[in-house]
């Protein structure tokens, strides 16, 4: 009897350590202190047998991606913008084979520049339009810039990302203004809701919603009293009833849209991304999309979802506001913010069952941007490699442990993702974390014309702290990952 | 007295051991490993699939997440199934109709073969 009470004791204890998570503090990669300068080293980053991984060049301000132009030479942008309200110059660099630097464009104080590809003599960049709205650039060689779509719905939490091209059209993501469609007083941390506070959620075709409204802090008020009550893809303080159409339109937010790569309107591709960052073709032409899930944060948080990878197919709602990959969110205790109640519903009806996902990331990985191995010499070749930025917890909310930081590497074909590139050490976590000379952030990866080098963008150092992000100037990095003997 | 201070001397020895091993490292990547992962048959191959699909988001690779690390977890896998079935704390309990029992065993038998790979 003793003994069968020992043994109960035993499996009690063992399963509920792991169930203490409300006393558990979060751990995430940005909870460091301040770091002055970041150390390099790339014996600190972890490959599978037979990589290797260099420095390509360092001290940029916020690298977001790369691209290659007909001769084959890198760019690098600079985003120009990041969380935490730092605001800086967007601009394009491109990086001669003795590592030189030299600046081909500059962009307007209306960051971020989120990505880049190379088209026919000309790079096309996404710029974020946290100021003024997003838009398509057309930048030639030569430095001249050239608008092909703006005011773009991009001054809220998420973006204009992108772009790739294919059959005379650029496709991008446009993320969305908010967390889970409800504009609240974590917009006004962000900043842009003290800027724009009209701005909302634009759904891309008519839609019912439930009337779920959420009370809040007036934020926009001095008065620390003043209560304000929002509804879906409203403006900060407007409730809505039961049965409220609200009507579809174009641009829109969380959406795969195409522009003509001469300019004009926007068409819709997909819809239902909550913040649809990196977009790639893979080789058999089918377009995937990197979706950042929803965080605990806001009016209407929403626990535990994972990033995604999507094949995206056309027309097709892939469930924001109400799913995360693919499955409800409504009332489902996965989704429930631990103490809190269940995820209500916004939406009345559903445009369509919402699709599969071909993978589901780290919750709070925040990954990025993607690229597939096309060759075969590099290896893993028709799979997918993924830059994770990593978690921006607390603010994203709570994480046990670093989450991302890393690139990894999925098989589409059945959605299993394996780690590729990630730091040494007894735990995961970004270089500043784990102290040593390492990957920092992720962002996105490419591989060069030949498919033989993947190049990895590292945004640099990313502090966070409880009145929000720290980015820190001048700490991102270029890498690059090579096979062994080709 | 004797008794309870017996006891008392062995749930500490325990909960130290467990938080020894908990604090053990926990990662897999076949990165960190120098090696690459191959499931021994379809029955792994699967779980890693279910795991993929259920798990992996919460305990990325087996390590710690918005979840614990699953990969230094000593307790048996009857153990971890019973609690993917019924929860606990803020982990969510899956049910029958969204891991089935053969899945469930599957991501069992891929635990079991990641974590000793």
């Amino acid at each position: 009897m003793r003994k069968y009470c020992i043994f109960l004791l035993v499996v009690a204890i063992l399963i509920s350590l792991p169930g203490c998570y409300r006393l558990r503090s979060s751990k995430g990669g940005g909870e460091i202190s301040t770091v002055n300068q970041r150390t390099l080293n790339a014996s600190d980053v972890a490959l599978p047998p037979g990589y290797k991984i260099e420095l390509v060049a360092s001290g940029f301000t916020f690298p977001s991606a790369v691209a290659f132009d007909a001769q084959g030479q890198l760019h690098v942008i600079e985003t120009g913008y990041s969380y935490g309200e730092v605001w800086g110059e967007p601009k394009l660099i491109r990086i001669d084979a003795q590592g030189k630097q030299t600046v081909v464009a500059k962009g307007a104080r209306n960051g971020p520049w989120t990505g880049i590809t190379f088209h026919n003599g000309s790079f096309y960049v996404a710029e974020g339009g946290q100021a003024e709205g997003g838009k398509i650039l057309r930048i030639s060689t030569t430095g001249e810039i050239k608008s092909i779509i703006d005011n773009l719905p991009s001054v809220g939490d998420h973006h204009t990302n992108g772009p790739v091209i294919r059959d005379g059209y650029v496709y991008f993501g446009q993320g969305t203004a908010t967390n889970s469609a409800v504009v609240g007083g974590d917009n006004a941390q962000f900043g842009w809701l003290l800027r724009k506070p009209d701005f909302h959620d634009i759904p891309c075709a008519d839609i019912t919603l439930t009337g779920q409204n959420y009370e809040s802090e007036n934020v926009l008020t001095p008065d620390a009293n003043d209560k304000a009550t929002t509804g879906a893809y409203s403006a900060f303080g407007k409730s809505t009833t039961a049965g409220e159409v609200i009507k579809g339109a174009l641009p829109c937010t969380g959406a795969v849209m195409r522009v003509p790569l001469e300019g004009g309107k926007p068409e819709l591709v997909a819809w239902g991304f909550r913040n649809p960052f990196g977009l790639a073709f893979s080789a058999d032409g089918k377009l995937y999309v990197t979706e950042n899930g929803y965080d605990d944060r806001g009016s209407r948080p929403v626990w535990g979802t994972g990033d995604v990878l999507w094949e995206v197919r056309q027309g097709m709602w892939y469930g924001w506001p109400d799913f995360s990959a693919g499955k409800p969110i409504r009332s489902d205790e996965e989704f429930k913010v631990p103490s809190r109640s269940p995820v209500k519903p916004v939406l009345q009806n559903y445009p369509n069952t919402p699709p599969a996902p071909v993978a589901i990331f780290g919750v709070h990985s925040s990954s990025n941007g993607l690229d597939f191995s096309t060759n075969n010499s590099f290896g893993y070749q028709g799979q997918a490699f993924v830059a994770q930025f990593g978690d921006m917890s607390p603010g994203v909310g709570k994480v046990l442990r670093p989450v991302g930081f890393k690139i990894v590497r999925v098989d589409v074909s059945n959605g299993v993702i394996r780690d590729f590139a990630v730091n040494r050490g007894k735990r995961n976590g970004p270089a500043s974390w784990l102290g040593h000379g390492g990957l920092e952030r992720p962002v996105s990866v490419k591989f060069d014309p030949s498919g033989q080098v993947l190049y990895v963008v590292d945004f640099g150092i990313m502090k966070m702290t409880d009145k929000g992000p720290q980015p820190q100037t001048g700490t991102g990095v270029i890498w690059k990952i090579t096979r062994e003997g080709i | 007295m004797k008794t309870i201070v017996g006891l008392a001397c062995m749930i500490l020895s325990v909960f130290l051991f467990v938080v020894v091993i908990q604090s053990c490292a926990s990662r897999k990547a076949e990165a960190i490993k120098g090696k690459q992962f191959v499931p021994a048959n379809a029955r792994v191959a699967n779980g890693e699939r279910m795991y993929m699909m259920h798990c992996d988001k919460c305990h990325p690779g087996g390590e710690a997440g918005l979840g614990p690390a699953i990969n230094s977890n000593p307790a048996p896998q009857f153990i971890k199934r019973f609690q993917m079935r019924h929860g606990l704390g803020v982990m969510p309990a899956f049910k029958k109709n969204e891991i089935s029992k053969k899945d469930l065993r599957d991501i069992s038998k891929f635990l079991r073969a990641w974590k000793h790979y």
